[in-house]
């Protein structure tokens, strides 16, 4: 039977999602596909028959590996012991282990340094000469940065278990064993493939840490660094760039395809967790070392950005500040701060109306939607600034802030559309069908009803947005000129100097800023509850 | 007289018909039952008379009135879902007085003051006047019904739908809120449409029944008319059987609990 056309499905629904589209195609797809489109045959030739590039190839994929199995194992072993056990205070166990997540990852590699490195303070104390560099400081330096990530992604699925199957499992006399092979291990293998595929592809494009610490350990991402920053060879970056993408873009889709499809999210009666006094002490040592792992590094640079000169000289000085300081420091923290608003209030808001239509308004272009929006999680900072580069070079926006507000806010804008998705698809679908019945429109249902039930997302986006604006240094490399350089780029600028203790105060000044957000947003959303539960 | 008037509506998804040339009418003031399996067009008919989709072809007449591309703000109807479809963010009470405020109907019947009043007397009538000034989460699936079912109320409504109401409710819940639903009907005299594939539901309440499968109408008649008379094979299957099993479960059931073996009492 042939359909319709009616008009009225046309307003204003249809036409916004046709909108959003044609802007993700703009900010996404045209960038991608321009770079690709500079690629030439002879930069393809030319990258495979070098030496430099199998190996980087091989030698990326390799830490990356190595990185990840122990990033996902410490990250797994500490939700268990957080989620699994009755210490007490896991909101503080949980927020001092997100502390990494604060700071951009190139403070991890300088962190590495202060204290692995030749002349780090716990290689002299341990006696290590040459320090710790190359694979085993690439591997270190990116567990320190990724494992956060995946802690917090698995901690959220051992805490939601059911604790129906543990209970027949008891019933039925059931081991220890059986139960972690017959009931654990199967509820676990789908989160734990999407957390091992994000982790590795979090480390795999990071530049930041093996620029710091991997010396002649070259991986991709700084083989591309070197070649567009250094040598402004964009032909051999875009090769680069899609080679990236191709890992990448593998493991987005086995993820998609392995993801659960919500059947898991039901609880039938949560897990009831064991109390004993071994598995508490077990917990506390665990969480107690890797807290102290966490915060050696944080420690570190916070005193060496107010040391003379490290380690000759380690009295009191604030000669890095007033050097940091000359240099612009302020100015570029302004910056900084200027993008991480605009991009915060307009991503959030951007994100936000894209999880709506997407979530809430289904139609077969919603689909096409839903898939844009997530395509960025799978674009590499790096790959997403140098696509930017050759897209909007000719165009007016090129040089100022608002192409670094463009492609902060694509390149972070994945995890908070499904974090505005998820919200959006657990309130009740017809709340706007409802609203319709009594002439009252979508727009008052979102303002009075739909807005209010999300708020503590809104300001989750919103940090999040922040948080990572300030401490990026992927994308914004490619792009950002000497009146629009955000302050992490500085890190890059002093560790180019040999000048570590401006470096140290630099990330000391993001962490600070990072950490008055999520106070900030910590208080909002007590102000909020409350107000809710009054 | 004829509340409504359906005729010769079709609607299809996807090239798939979900409703195929069906016509019907509801007399002022009835309870009318749609039963038939989950994908059978029931809800889809009950979309498109509130105005909530749009059907490919055929009229709906309301009071001798085409109403077919009214708004549905416009049609002085309410709709009641099965997951109650509350403000979770308001109160009780605010559930009620934010539609009686904002409604294209009443909004400028009422101020806050007389909102509060007419909200505060739906819900003594759905019994709730204890609960006004909780938030909906914190009342049972009863509850929150009947706070759906007070709101829609408020607001006058000619007919009122109900889809599948009471599908995520236990037993002794159902059975109350159905006698309450019965209740408010004769009170109201508000014409009601019922969704449910529940068959028992559907003759415990209805004045007539509507057997509906793969888009189709097979039988609309009085409860007792289906059981005595059934249209075809497939309202002799689908209705009968099941009253059948019915019966004879509750025959069984009566005997397990006379010997007072209570392990072989099934569904």
């Amino acid at each position: 039977m042939k359909q319709k056309f009616d008009i009225r499905k046309w307003k204003p629904s249809l036409a916004l999602q046709v909108f959003l589209c044609v802007f993700l195609i703009v900010a996404v797809v045209l960038p991608l596909i321009r770079m690709i489109s500079t690629m030439t045959a002879a930069d393809v030739t030319s990258m495979m028959k070098s030496k430099r590039f199998p190996k980087a190839l091989r030698q990326t994929l390799y830490v990356g590996a190595v990185a990840t199995a122990i990033s996902v194992s410490l990250a797994g072993a500490l939700a268990w012991a957080v989620a699994r056990t009755t210490i007490r205070h896991k909101t503080v166990l949980n927020t001092l282990l997100s502390v990494p997540m604060l700071i951009p990852s190139i403070s991890h590699g300088m962190g590495m340094i202060i204290i692995l490195g030749k002349n780090g303070w716990l290689s002299r104390f341990l006696g290590l000469e040459a320090g710790v560099y190359g694979f085993w400081g690439i591997v270190i330096g990116s567990v320190m940065y990724s494992f956060p990530v995946a802690y917090l992604m698995l901690y959220d699925v051992i805490r939601y278990e059911d604790g129906t199957p543990y209970e027949a499992a008891e019933v039925m006399g059931l081991t220890a064993k059986d139960k972690f092979f017959a009931i654990t291990l199967p509820y676990l293998r789908k989160p734990l493939i999407s957390v091992i595929f994000a982790t590795f592809t979090m480390i795999i494009t990071d530049y930041g840490v093996p620029l710091m610490v991997g010396g002649k350990y070259l991986t991709l991402p700084v083989m591309m660094y070197q070649d567009v920053i250094g040598m402004l060879d964009f032909g051999k970056g875009a090769v680069i760039g899609v080679i990236l993408l191709v890992p990448v873009f593998i493991t987005c889709i086995l993820d998609m395809t392995n993801r659960d499809k919500g059947n898991a999210a039901f609880v039938g009666k949560p897990y009831r967790i064991r109390d004993g006094k071994v598995r508490k002490i077990v917990a506390w040592i665990l969480c107690g070392l890797v807290i102290v792992a966490v915060f050696l590094p944080i420690g570190s640079f916070a005193v060496l950005g107010f040391v003379k000169k490290y380690p000759i000289d380690m009295s009191f000085s604030l000669k890095n500040i007033r050097q940091a300081v000359n240099m612009k420091a302020l100015d570029y923290l302004k910056n900084s701060l200027l993008i991480a608003f605009v991009v915060s209030t307009v991503g959030t808001v951007f994100a936000a109306l894209n999880a709506y239509m997407t979530a809430r308004n289904k139609t077969k272009l919603s689909y096409v939607l839903h898939l844009m929006s997530i395509t960025s999680l799978a674009i590499p900072g790096l790959v997403l600034g140098l696509s930017y580069v050759m897209f909007f070079k000719s165009s007016p926006i090129y040089g100022t802030f608002a192409i670094l507000f463009l492609v902060n806010m694509m390149h972070f804008f994945s995890s908070p559309y499904l974090m505005a998705y998820n919200t959006f698809g657990k309130i009740n679908e017809n709340l706007e069908d409802v609203g319709s019945t009594m002439g009252i429109g979508k727009f008052k249902i979102i303002k009075d009803v739909i807005l209010p039930l999300s708020f503590g997302t809104m300001a989750e986006m919103f940090s999040y947005f922040f948080v990572n604006c300030m401490m990026t240094i992927s994308a914004v490399s490619f792009l950002a000129n000497v009146t629009t350089k955000p302050v992490a780029l500085m890190i890059t600028t002093f560790e180019g100097q040999m000048q570590l203790e401006c470096a140290a105060f630099v990330s000391v000044l993001i962490l600070g800023v990072n950490v008055l957000m999520k106070c900030a947003v910590y208080i909002f959303k007590r102000v909020m509850n409350k107000k809710e539960t009054a | 007289m004829d509340k409504i008037r359906v005729e010769h509506l079709s609607k299809a998804f996807d090239k798939a018909g979900v409703l195929k040339d069906v016509s019907f009418t509801v007399t002022d003031g009835e309870f009318l039952s749609i039963l038939g399996p989950s994908g059978c067009g029931k809800t889809t008919i009950l979309r498109i008379l509130i105005g909530l989709e749009t059907a490919d072809s055929g009229t709906i007449l309301k009071d001798g009135v085409d109403i077919t591309d009214k708004p549905s703000a416009m049609r002085k109807m309410g709709i009641v879902f099965q997951n109650y479809a509350l403000f979770e963010n308001m109160s009780v009470l605010k559930n009620v007085t934010y539609a009686l405020r904002n409604s294209a109907t009443t909004k400028k019947e009422y101020d806050r003051a007389s909102a509060e009043a007419k909200a505060k007397e739906m819900l003594e009538i759905v019994g709730l006047s204890e609960h006004m000034n909780k938030k909906p989460r914190e009342l049972s699936g009863g509850q929150q019904q009947r706070v759906a079912i007070a709101r829609t109320l408020a607001l006058n409504p000619d007919v009122i739908l109900f889809d599948e109401p009471m599908s995520a409710l236990d037993v002794d819940t159902r059975l109350s809120l159905r006698a309450q639903l019965k209740d408010l009907q004769k009170q109201f005299g508000t014409t009601m449409i019922y969704i449910t594939h529940d068959q028992e539901e559907a003759f415990a309440m209805s004045d007539r029944i509507m057997v509906m499968d793969a888009g189709v109408i097979h039988q609309l008649d009085t409860p007792q008319n289906i059981i005595d008379a059934p249209a075809d094979d497939y309202v002799k299957r689908f209705v009968i059987k099941n009253i059948n099993t019915k019966i004879k479960s509750l025959i069984q059931f009566a005997r397990i609990t006379d010997t007072g073996d209570s392990s072989e009492v099934g569904e």
